[in-house]
């Protein structure tokens, strides 16, 4: 479903990315960790075209990226991307912030496209809220509508950078739920994010990365009972100190 | 003697009506003009073409860096020199449209500029097309930055359509000059000139204080 073969990238001198290979399964759940400045965000933003490559292969949905052949604008149509800072539209309700899309880039009606968005809205718990504004909503509850935005253009990916980071603590759990029932579907799924209970719950693999390369990738199990290498040691010993 | 110049200004009301015509339509269509055209290349200066907006800024700092009445000049008198024959009222009309698309351009840029990129970003996620991503998340989000000082340049637009009198069209000003022939009585008769000018554009002074005071009730998107 996405596979990166070779891939680097750079922001002036910096390597930010360095020979990445990396192949994610349909219906796989890959969690990317690794101190931040380790290219992880910049990884997952490759995926949907947000960053752009410098050079090796890039392939997703059998499309590649950077391509001249590939429609980028259609592409993202069938990947959703999950923001930390959520990046709701301020001056839309949560019901026409998940509609936008489907109205405007599927083309289905309006009726129908309010239909599935109440659904999808009630789906991760904001039944209430159709008609709030972000401004009205807290980080959470945003961060949910965020989700059902995405799941609304019925994406094959769904990609999240860090989606809880900028959350309350008290607030982090209500949105890994509604990740945890998106996995559970079925969703191919690439998830950059510092929650290892999510990760041990429903990811299949996990890729630690540092310093633009990846260390190392392997079960939920052998990453957090055997790390391999002394980063990803050093890493896992400061995240779960508490 | 006060009254009998009254007197004899109240006689000079038609021409004063016209006057006013005169400033409201040159104002009326050289705003509405300048509104779609500003906005136009406003979009276009901040698209990313570097080829274009470079283009675009040049323009807009050469009109805004020189004097309007320089600019009408230049276009009434000096285009009929290359064969470009224009009446008055076109070439104010000209004048005025470009004068005013080029500082709405800059407002509708800054506008544009203040969005938030997660803005742009998200709705590039989703797949909304260029025209989209512009007409659905990033003007309506730009409007709230843009209306009130857009409306307050209309006022000051309204006053340098003053400016146009320099080539012979009958607005308020000129009116003023030529009622002033005949009642000696400068003071009065451009005062009255100013409540001329005044009466138009207060209105629009209410609606950018009130639309700034609207700005933080609202949810990024400003309603009249």
């Amino acid at each position: 479903m996405i596979e990166f073969r070779g891939v680097n990238k750079w922001f002036g001198a910096l390597h930010v990315l360095k020979d990445i290979t990396l192949s994610v399964e349909p219906r796989e759940v890959v969690v990317v960790c690794g101190p931040s400045g380790s290219g992880k965000s910049t990884l997952i933003r490759c995926i949907n075209g947000l960053e752009t490559i410098k050079d090796g292969n890039l392939v997703v949905d059998g499309q590649r990226i950077g391509d001249r052949a590939t429609n980028m604008t259609e592409l993202r149509t069938e990947i959703g991307f999950v923001f930390q800072s959520f990046n709701l539209y301020p001056h839309k309700t949560a019901l026409e912030n998940v509609t936008l899309a489907p109205i405007h880039v599927r083309k289905i009606s309006r009726r129908e496209a309010e239909e599935a968005g109440r659904e999808m809205l009630a789906k991760v718990g904001l039944a209430e809220k159709f008609s709030a504004y972000p401004a009205e909503l807290s980080g959470g509850q945003q961060q949910r509508v965020a989700i059902a935005r995405c799941l609304c253009m019925r994406p094959k990916i769904m990609l999240f950078d860090e989606p809880t980071s900028a959350l309350d603590p008290e607030m982090i759990s209500e949105v890994l739920d509604v990740m945890v029932g998106v996995a559970e579907e079925g969703m191919t799924m690439m998830v950059v994010t510092h929650e290892m209970g999510f990760a041990r719950k429903v990811a299949q693999r996990i890729v630690f990365m540092d310093a633009g390369a990846i260390v190392e990738t392997g079960t939920p199990e052998e990453f957090f009972s055997d790390p391999k290498t002394d980063r990803s040691r050093a890493f896992l010993s400061k995240i779960l100190r508490h | 003697m006060i009254w009998f110049q009254l007197q004899s200004l109240i006689g000079s009301y038609p021409l004063a009506l016209r006057g006013l015509g005169m400033t409201i339509a040159l104002s009326v269509i050289s705003l509405a003009l300048g509104t779609l055209i500003g906005f136009t290349i406003g979009v276009l200066r901040t698209s990313g073409n570097r080829l274009v907006s470079t283009v675009i800024g040049v323009w807009v700092d050469l009109i805004r860096g020189t004097p309007f009445l320089v600019q009408i000049f230049l276009i009434f008198f000096i285009l009929p020199e290359f064969g470009v024959e224009l009446d008055a009222f076109t070439a104010g009309i000209i004048a005025l449209t470009n004068l005013a698309a080029c500082f709405i351009c800059e407002i509708v840029a800054a506008g544009i500029r203040s969005v938030p990129t997660g803005q742009v970003e998200a709705a590039l996620a989703s797949g909304l097309s260029q025209w989209q991503r512009m007409r659905q998340v990033v003007l309506p989000q730009a409007m709230r930055v843009s209306l009130p000082p857009l409306v307050g340049q209309y006022v000051l637009l309204i006053k340098d359509s003053s400016v146009v009198s320099a080539i012979g069209l009958t607005d308020l000003t000129r009116v003023g000059w030529l009622v002033v022939q005949r009642v000696p009585n400068g003071l009065l008769v451009f005062a009255i000139v100013g409540i001329g000018y005044f009466v138009v554009c207060y209105p629009l002074i209410l609606l950018a204080r009130r639309l700034e005071r609207r700005m933080s009730a609202a949810h990024g998107e400003v309603q009249l």
